[in-house]
Parts: structure tokens; sequence; C-alpha cells
């Protein structure tokens, strides 16, 4: 049995796959196995991906469950964990990744508090554009979390972290049941409310998350499942405080008006806690630069227009044969 | 170079001087190490060894908590130096220290300035000599450190006959050399007159100007200050090349620094040394078909590997193996259209046919003037015009660049290595496609390389690379600052010959040899790839001079050996390598850019909006933090560093978070 199952699920994202799973082979914690999770994509891609992946000197060991239909995030989770045999899991989406020291870290953390049942370290929220089957870094900031985030009362408003940042024991599947196949997001937010009432989760303050995120001008099919379906993030989170509100209340308090209590008064909280702490508009400068040099070199062109007339005229005729497609 | 005097030249100079009084840090005594602040990289290092990760960044912390309690102590009084418990307490704040937790660092504090404390070899000649002459001789210094210490660092130090009533440290009286406040308790103490004292330090202002005003006779000597570099960069990861630029600095006779040799013996020769231990700790993993060490970035490591393997090191045959972007780009071509033709020619170049014919590998049919000068577009539309000509000669190559690799035994099936330095692994990648479709898929190739950026993501699809020193798992700031320092990296790790632009028929690469890449090669590179080797060497087979060994090769060091360098340079540094051009075209034809980007000739007309502009130019075409430290150096320029560093904080020096 190995310590550590890591359980990447991952639809049609080769480039943010291969990616992903380099950030797992680079971990300084070895002794993990990586369970690819394609979600009713093209198999041919995936396995190209995981065969040039385990061309990397090897660490730990990586297997493919192709699903021949996509079923939804959670449902693949639980496919993945079906699928192995481990200490510890943790669940690695497909477009995010971690420093080499996460596993080593959060692993060591658990060991000095055997009554956890998961371990949250700091996360690096990372803006990206995604585009042409290229990465591009607009900027990165540092996700508010803290130990109070990781408690039910913290957690029970909102999602407060995501899937990136914690190693879970893998006992606690026994204590709460899997991930709730049902729900086309926020599973992880009602698993941890559930896993969090069985236990302490362990908070690292060292950012060694990466939690990745696609900018708007990104390709489509590289967004995150929050940035491009708030509205489904936000129907689910009202129908699972609907459906909580519907359960006996628990020493007098019921879940789902706590749930939605805690939202509303965390509203104010975010906006004061959410501020980037570095904010690099790396995408404005590289625009802007563009349009100097254009401006720079028309600038040249019609000046050497002016010296040598011939060279303006013929850069005008091939300018207008290129226009009428000549 | 400057000649400096012997100690004996020196107190023959001031032969009217009855007392000599010396500077104690830098000038008495040195460290281990390269600068001072590093003294707190060694304690972060024994502080996370015994009580844990919670220490980590340690040191920058006590630099900071140094600047504030000295910003606190002039709010009070301006005259007077800090105390290490003035110091100990700002710490103390920020870090949320207990009490035992501030005494246990005060007191590992001195334990390491004891541990690592050097006699500098001028101080030891100089004060013998002194006291042969029968002169008096004291210790005037600005420290926070109390004179008990200082007593205990100098005798560990070999200073066995200083006593505590030789030393005057300005925490303990209120005044400091620096604003010549201490001087009146020195000459009271001494009950001597001003014009009998001759006092020798590092610091021109404090131990030279300062003084001087008040009659006493100076000698300044800054030598053991060469070393130095920003003190707010201070991590445990730095002290491999901090050990060895300090071993430099003691070793080299003080009429000769040599920064061509430092730099060749510090950030190049870990660098190799790290190609080299990332290759052979691949075959300890695997079963390797091939180690191949690409040309030109490979150069120095495959020198170091086959003289390993002379010394008996169990390694296998590596082959030096010729490719470029350009070669192997156009040895895929299969189709030439108004995106792919860019790579022919750049946006802003002016080229004749005669060049844009070397670039493409064969004869154009054009009307033109073979010699003279055409703009971009007119040399895209004459390729485009002989697109099957081209396409033609493209295949060729192809044909030519296999064979080259077949002789190199790339193409030999299973799994083969090839060691580069970066960046984004796409020429690596190419490479890997065009031998997996000849090999029919029985060559893999993997990529080990010193560093990948972001632009790398791709390539993991293609091909499967490591990133030695950096990855594009690091955070944004410190991939801008790789992006930043590759071209000053590749002009360091490079060959005696060109780029290689084509092969002969039977496979011999054809290496292009440039004026200005021959020139920096002679002045400058030659030095720095021998003592890269020489260093490279000692470190792997464990007889550096500085103790260093393999285990100090880390992702961390070379990492920080890389930013110590690259990012936050000396300007010794900067002037040698404003020397050095790159030659970046497709053909490697031009004199190239140079690598630290021309300061404006007129700064002051430069505009805030012309700022982005350059920082991408910087960025692009040069080493961008060579340049903006060289900007920030000249007086007229310095606003626009500062600028820039303010649209771009993470270009400003400091690189440890």
């Amino acid at each position: 049995m190995t310590k550590i199952a890591v359980v990447m699920r991952t639809y049609e994202r080769p480039v943010l796959l291969a990616r992903a799973i380099a950030s797992v082979q680079l971990q300084t914690f070895t002794d993990w196995e990586l369970v690819v999770v394609n979600n009713g994509g093209q198999q041919a891609g995936v396995d190209a991906v995981v065969r040039t992946a385990m061309n990397a000197t090897p660490s730990g060991s990586i297997r493919v469950i192709h699903l021949a239909d996509r079923v939804g995030m959670e449902e693949a989770s639980n496919r993945g964990l079906a699928d192995s045999d481990s200490e510890f899991f943790v669940i690695h989406d497909d477009d995010d990744s971690w420093d080499a020291r996460f596993l080593e870290v959060a692993i060591a953390a658990l060991h000095g508090s055997p009554t956890a049942v998961a371990a949250v370290t700091g996360v690096t929220r990372i803006y990206e554009t995604f585009r042409g089957g290229k990465v591009w870094p607009v900027s990165h900031e540092d996700f508010p979390l803290s130990q109070g985030r990781l408690t039910y009362r913290g957690m029970i408003g909102g999602n407060t972290f995501p899937p990136i940042a914690a190693l879970f024991r893998r006992s606690v599947l026994n204590t709460v049941g899997n991930f709730d196949s049902s729900l086309p997001v926020l599973g992880d937010w009602e698993f941890n409310l559930r896993a969090v009432a069985a236990g302490d989760f362990v908070f690292i303050p060292e950012r060694l998350a990466h939690y990745h995120t696609r900018t708007a001008e990104s390709d489509t099919a590289s967004g995150n499942s929050i940035t491009i379906g708030e509205d489904l993030h936000r129907n689910i989170k009202l129908q699972l405080q609907d459906r909580w509100l519907k359960e006996p209340a628990v020493n007098g308090v019921n879940k789902g008006a706590l749930s939605i209590a805690a939202a509303a008064e965390a509203l104010t909280g975010e906006l004061q806690i959410n501020t980037p702490i570095v904010h690099v508009d790396i995408e404005h400068i590289a625009n802007r630069t563009a349009e100097i040099i254009k401006l720079q070199r028309l600038s040249r062109r019609i000046a050497r227009s002016v010296r040598h007339p011939g060279h303006g005229i013929r850069a005008i005729g091939r300018a207008v044969r290129r226009t009428i497609g000549k | 170079m400057t000649v400096q005097l012997t100690a004996e030249q020196v107190l023959d100079e001031h032969s009217q001087a009855s007392v000599l009084s010396v500077d104690f840090f830098d000038t008495l005594i040195t460290r281990s190490v390269a600068q001072p602040t590093h003294v707190f990289a060694v304690m972060e290092q024994n502080l996370i060894s015994s009580h844990g990760d919670s220490w980590r960044g340690f040191a920058v912390a006590r630099v900071e908590a140094e600047q504030r309690a000295r910003q606190l102590a002039e709010q009070v009084d301006d005259q007077r130096d800090v105390s290490l418990d003035e110091i100990v307490y700002q710490l103390a704040q920020q870090l949320v220290l207990s009490r035992s937790d501030s005494d246990m660092v005060m007191t590992l504090e001195r334990e390491t300035e004891l541990q690592l404390v050097q006699a500098v070899p001028f101080g030891v000649e100089i004060t013998e000599l002194a006291r042969a002459r029968g002169m008096r001789v004291v210790v005037v210094s600005d420290n926070y450190m109390p004179a008990t210490h200082l007593l205990q660092m100098a005798h560990r130090a070999g200073y066995s006959w200083i006593t505590k009533a030789d030393i005057f440290v300005s925490c303990e009286h209120g005044g400091m050399k620096h604003n010549g406040m201490l001087w009146p308790v020195v000459l009271s103490a001494l009950n001597s007159l001003a014009g009998s004292i001759l006092h020798v330090g590092d610091d021109a202002r404090a131990d030279g100007e300062v003084p001087k005003s008040l009659g006493i006779a100076t000698h300044v000597r800054d030598t053991m200050r060469r070393s130095h570099r920003d003190m707010i960069n201070t991590t445990p990861a730095v002290l491999p090349l901090s050990r060895i630029e300090a071993e430099y600095r003691n070793a080299m006779d003080e009429t000769r620094w040599d920064v061509g040799e430092v730099i060749g013996g510090g950030l190049v020769a870990m660098i190799v040394a790290a190609q080299v231990l990332d290759a052979h700790f691949v075959l300890g993993k695997r079963s390797v078909a091939g180690v191949h060490f690409a040309a030109r970035d490979g150069y120095l490591a495959h020198q170091v590997w086959n003289t390993l393997r002379s010394r008996g090191w169990e390694l296998p045959v590596a082959t030096y193996t010729a490719f470029s972007r350009s070669v192997v780009w156009r040895a895929w071509l299969s189709e030439l259209t108004r995106e792919n033709i860019g790579r022919f020619v750049g946006d802003d170049e002016v080229l004749t046919v005669s060049r844009l014919e070397r670039r493409v590998g064969c004869a154009l049919d054009s009307p033109l003037d073979r010699e003279m000068p055409i703009d971009a577009s007119v040399a895209r539309d004459l390729v485009l015009d002989n697109t099957d000509i081209v396409l033609s000669a493209t295949n060729s190559l192809r044909t030519r660049l296999l064979t080259y690799l077949r002789s190199h035994e790339v193409l030999m099936s299973g799994h083969h290595i090839v060691v580069d330095l970066g960046w984004t692994g796409s020429t690596i990648a190419d490479l890997a496609d065009l031998v997996s479709v000849e090999s029919q898929n029985q060559s893999v190739i993997e990529g080990r390389l010193t560093g990948l950026y972001w632009d790398a993501t791709p390539q993991r699809m293609r091909i499967a690379m490591h990133g030695f020193a950096m990855d594009e798992f690091g955070s944004t700031d410190d991939n801008v600052r790789l992006l930043g320092v590759i071209k000053l990296l590749e002009a360091l790790v490079t060959a005696p010959h060109g780029s290689v632009v084509d092969y002969e028929d039977d496979g011999t690469p054809i290496f292009v040899e440039t004026v200005p890449e021959l020139q920096a090669y002679e002045a400058v590179m030659r030095q720095v790839g021998d003592a890269a080797v020489r260093g490279a060497l000692a470190i792997l087979d464990g007889t550096h001079p500085s103790g260093m060994t393999t285990a100090d090769i880390t992702k961390e060091s070379i990492w920080a050996a890389i930013m110590q360098v690259g990012h936050s340079p000396r300007t010794d540094e900067i002037d040698l390598l404003s020397q050095v051009n790159h030659v970046t075209s497709i053909d490697h034809e031009g004199n190239g850019r140079p690598l630290i980007a021309v300061t404006p000739d007129e700064p002051a007309k430069v505009t805030l909006e012309d700022l982005p502009g350059m920082y991408d130019t910087l960025m692009h075409r040069h080493w961008m933090q060579g340049s903006l430290r060289a900007l920030e150096n000249n007086v007229d320029s310095r606003w626009i560093a500062d600028e820039m560093y303010k649209l771009n904080p993470m270009t400003s020096p400091r690189w440890v978070p």
C-alpha cells in the first residue's frame, strides 16, 4: 500500500494535465501513487501525456482510469479513490500544481497531529492566460486562508480552500463517506464540512499549493469550473443550503440556517480579506509594449518611404495586393 | 586593477603616527562567508535544523530587524549606534519570539560569529608590524556587538594580544565613527592627539573622510568588501556560492581580484557541476542509451564529464551534440505560411538577399540586388515567393541533421538524455519529435535542463523534462527573474565555437563564427569557462578549497547562485560583462545586441510612457537585471531604474522572498 493516493481528474486539457503530473513527479516525498481519471475525454491524448511523463525520472507510479462517459467531478474523484489503496489521499485537479515540498510538509503535519483528518497548506492563487496551447502568467496573490477558516464555523458559510491545498487521511472516508456524486460543483465544500465534523483540519501557513485560475481572455476549454460557472456555483450553494435546512437541527443548530447566516456574515469579511498582495499586470505591459513597437515601426516605415519613395510605392503595392487577395 | 600598498608601505607613509587604530569587521577580521548578512543565513540553517521549518525566513527578518532598530534609534538619538539587544527586540516583535527564543537567538548569533571568524591577512600583518615598531594598536568599530564579544572574536581569529581596553565600539560609547562622535572618546581614552593616530579601515566615509576631517591620518582598504552584494539577499541557499566567493576573496592576492575567475569558479562552476550531477543521477535511476550534452550550453559540462571519466569515474561515453533552435526548426518545416515565416525574419530586421539566402539555406529567385538592404516585409515576401525552393532546402537540411544525429547515436533505440540550459524546452521537444519519427518511437529523449520557465508547460506534452534549479511551478516573480537572466546564462555557459547553422552532407556540423562572439570569448568567456571547469571538478571530486561538495549542489543553491550573480550583480561584474554581445539571429550573423543594454544618451529625455517598451526590450533582448543595475549605477539614469522597480517590483535587487 502506498502512503498517498493522488487522484487527478482530467478532461481534454492535455497541456495542463502534463503540467499537473510534473508537479506530482517533482515532489520530495516519493511514496505516492497517481491515479489519473480521464473523465470521458479522448484516451489517446491522456495516454500520450502520461507516457511522456513516465519517461521522466520515475518517482511513484502513475495509472490511468479511462471513463467511457463523462461523469461529475465528484464521481470521478470517487472512482479514483475506489481504484487506489493508501493511508492518505489528495484530490489534485489537472490545472493546479504544488510546490515540490507539499506532500512532505503536509504528511509531516498529519503525523504530528494524529487526531486531525486533513492538513491544508497555504495557497497562492495564480492568474494565467491560456491561449493557443500556451500558458502565460498574469499575476498571483496570496489566497486568504487561516486556521479559523478551516473549522466547521469557518467553512459553513462557503468553500474556503481549493482541493489542491488539502491532504486527507483515507480513514475519514469510512467515517463520513465519499464525495457526493450528485453535485456538479462544490462537492469538495460539502465533503469538507462532513470531514471537519469528524476531525480537525491542520493549517500549514506555508504557501505550498498553487491554485491556477484562467483569465477571461483564455480559451474556453481551459477555464476553471469556478470562473466559467459562477451561476452554477451560486445555484448549487443555494440547493445545498436548502438541503441542510431540511435536516434536523443538531444541538439546536440547523446546518442550513447556520450556512446562510455565515455566508452573509462572510460577504463583508471577504471583501476585506481578499486583497491581492502582488498584482503585476504583465499582460498590460506586453500589450502596451506591442502598441509602442507597432507605432515605432510605422513611423520608421513612413520615414523610409520618404527617403526612398521606390520602397514606399512597392510596399503600398504589396499591401494592396494582399488586401485584394492577389 | 588597483595596486594596493603593503602593510609596511602604509606604516612608512604615516611614520609620524604613534597609534594605529584599526577597524574591526573586514579589516582586522572577516567571516568565511561572502558578506556579513550571510552570517544570519548560517544561523537560519542551524535554527531550521534544530528547531524546525518555522524559522524559515529568519535571515531576512534579522536584516530587517536591524534596519528597524536603527530607524527607531535615530528618531531618539541620531548620534548613537544600536545594540544587539535592540535588534533582537525588534526581531522578537516581528517573529513573535518568546523571551527564551530571543535569548537563544542572541546566543546563537554570538556563537555563529565566533564559528565563522577569520583573520584578515593584511590586518594581521599591519598590526604585527605596528606593534614591532612600538606603536599602540587599538580597535575602533561601528558595531552593535559589545566589546567583550569583539574581544572573543579577535582572540578566536588569533589576535591574542588584544585586550578589552584596546577596543572602542560604537554601541558602548553613544557615538559612531560614521558621525565622528566616537573619535573624541578614543582620543580621550588614549590621551592622544588626532595627529598621532593612523586609522585603517574599509569604509570610505567612516574610516576615511570623517576621521580625516578631524586630523587623523587614514588608509582605506576595501578589499574585503569585494565579495559583498545586496545585503537583503540572505537565505541558507546562498551559502554555497557565498563560501566560494569568500574563498576567492581570501585567496586572491589583493592586487588581483579577477572578476571573470570568480564568476567562472563560482556561479558557472556550480551550474556545470549541477549539469553533470543531474545526468549522473538519471543514470542511477534508469537504463540510459545515451547521454548527450547539447552544444553550446553543455560544452563545459561535457569537458568535466570526460575529465571525470579519465579520472576513473564510472560514467558512460557522452556525446557533445550540436543542434540549435534554427536548424531543428528548419529541418521540421513542411510548409511556409505568413505565421511561421516570421521566424526566418524578425520584425525589425533589415537584411540583404544574400544573408536571407544563408538563413534559408538555398539560392533564392529574386530580381533584387543581392546586397541591397531589404526590410522584413520584403524579405518575407521573397521567401514566400520561393516556397518550393525553400522547402526543398529544409528537407535536405533534415536529411543532413539526421545523418549527424545518427553518427552521434541519438537515433539508437532506448532512452536518451539531453543536457542543456533550458528554458522553454521547445528546441529539445522539436528534436525529440524528429528523433521519435525517424526512429519509429524506438528512441526517446528526456530533457535535463538547468531551468524551465512558464512557456515550458506545453512542451511537457511532447517530452519529459526536468528543470534542475527552476521549473514553471515557481512564482510568477521568479519566472520573470529567470527570463531576465537567460541571456546572461547563455553567454556564460558557452563554447569556443559559434552556433550550429547547418551540416555538411556527411553530417559534420557547420558552426558560424561572429566577430563579437569570438571577441567576447577571448576577452571574457574563455577565462570564465576555464575557471568553471576547474571549479566544477573540484566540487565533484570533493577537493574544493571552500569545502563545498556535491551535497551543496541542490535546486535551491543553484537557483540562489543564479539570482546572486544574475539578479544582484556587483558593479565589477556589470563592467566586465558589458563588453559581451549576444547574437541571437537565426543565422547567428551580425553584431548581435549588447548583453547589457546601452544607457540612453539623454536619460532625462526618456518619458514614463517609454518605460513599458524599455522593460520589454530589456527583458527580451538583453540581460534585464544587469541592464537595470547599470542604469541604477549611473546618476543620470538612476531614475529610470527606480521607476522600473516601481512598475515591476520583482525586478528590484531583492530576490529572496
